[in-house]
């Protein structure tokens, strides 16, 4: 019974091939003849078409090279404005958040406020999908700092809620990352405002 | 006592507000200025988020009597232009929200009325008179900075913002 299937199977293979064959050579057949002329002026068309195709393909290269280059100023500019011995930067990540609907951070730097950022629902949004918003970039000399961060925001039952974490942090000769990270405790029902030290 | 004709002009249109105080003008065909406020609404509204649509952005305040007349008017041709792209984001320099909250709310307006409680949007704007508005292409870029508001001139307004929007 299966082999009766397989050549079925095959049969049919078999059969639409030589249909495709024999619909290709139709097609062949159908197409028109070529005069001098007519070849003429599909060369020159032809010609024409791959001339704008390379002056589009050097326009991109040329596109490309500007960003490239932007992009290295920029890196410079960064390296210039905060060398990295001195650099301080503070994120904003947000984990689950249903228990949070953040407005806005404050961050305080040795009890100097440094950055107030509004959030709007969409940069909200963006946080919740794995984003990470650079919320402070300056310089620091090395030694012990304290950064106060003031989250608010909507908590649970849409009650305004506002909260602030602080972490006192050693900053080394290389640049100092810290993230500040909005998660879900789970157990409690509540947010929680975590603040991490990266090197 | 006549003051001179001269004179009396000099010191009119040196009045702040009046006249050619026009300071905003120098952004005009410049990249507006982005900024985030919250709304008497709640929510924080950022211009560049209106990238792609054309904004009228208007600097208003209750006890600016041409104001609410003007936002009247920018209500309608909200709603008349608001699906193809077009968006109007009035900002409030009240001192109180609830000022602007009022008066928002008499005028009815359905479009997103911000509060500049620090100023630190009209001055970044310069803006030394109200009513004024601005109206914003689809790239960001200031088209046009009007002064003041006179009953009648919506049409005026109108054919600007289909301009822009054909644009």
């Amino acid at each position: 019974m299966r082999i009766s299937l397989v050549g079925i199977l095959l049969c049919a293979a078999w059969v639409t091939r030589l249909a495709w064959g024999q619909a290709a050579a139709d097609d062949e057949s159908a197409m028109p003849e070529f005069t001098p002329d007519q070849g003429a002026t599909a060369n020159a068309v032809m010609e024409e078409t791959a001339e704008f195709r390379t002056l589009d393909e050097d326009i991109q290269d040329l596109k490309k090279l500007v960003l490239d280059l932007n992009r290295d100023l920029f890196l410079l500019e960064e390296e210039l404005l905060f060398p990295a011995n001195t650099q301080v930067a503070v994120f904003v990540s947000m984990d689950v958040g249903e228990f949070f609907g953040l407005d806005s951070v404050s961050v305080t730097l040795d009890n100097k406020d440094v950055a107030n950022y509004l959030y709007t629902a969409r940069e909200a949004d963006a946080l919740l999908r794995g984003g990470v918003h650079q919320v402070y970039l300056g310089n620091m000399r090395a030694g012990e700092h304290e950064l106060v961060a003031i989250f608010s925001g909507e908590g649970s039952h849409d009650r305004d809620y506002r909260r602030g974490a602080t972490v006192v942090f050693e900053k080394g000769i290389g640049p100092k990352y810290i993230e500040l990270i909005i998660s879900d405790r789970e157990q409690k029902l509540q947010p929680e405002f975590v603040v991490k030290e990266w090197e | 006592m006549r003051l001179p004709g001269a004179l009396l002009s000099v010191l009119i249109l040196g009045l702040p507000g009046i006249g050619t105080g026009l300071a905003a003008l120098h952004l005009s065909g410049a990249q507006a200025p982005d900024f985030v406020l919250k709304s008497i609404s709640g929510e924080n509204i950022r211009l560049s988020e209106y990238r792609g649509q054309v904004v009228v952005l208007s600097f208003w305040a209750k006890w600016c009597g041409d104001c609410r007349a003007q936002l009247a008017g920018l209500n309608e041709m909200y709603s008349l232009y608001r699906e193809a792209g077009f968006e109007v984001i009035a900002v409030s320099m009240d001192r109180d929200i609830d000022d602007a909250r009022e008066t928002a709310e008499a005028v009815e307006v359905s479009y997103p009325v911000l509060f500049d409680q620090g100023r630190e949007v009209s001055q970044l704007y310069d803006i030394s008179s109200t009513p004024m508005i601005l109206m914003i292409d689809r790239e960001g870029v200031v088209r046009e900075v009007i002064e003041g508001y006179r009953r009648g001139t919506e049409e005026e307004y109108l054919d600007r913002v289909r301009a822009l929007l054909r644009e």
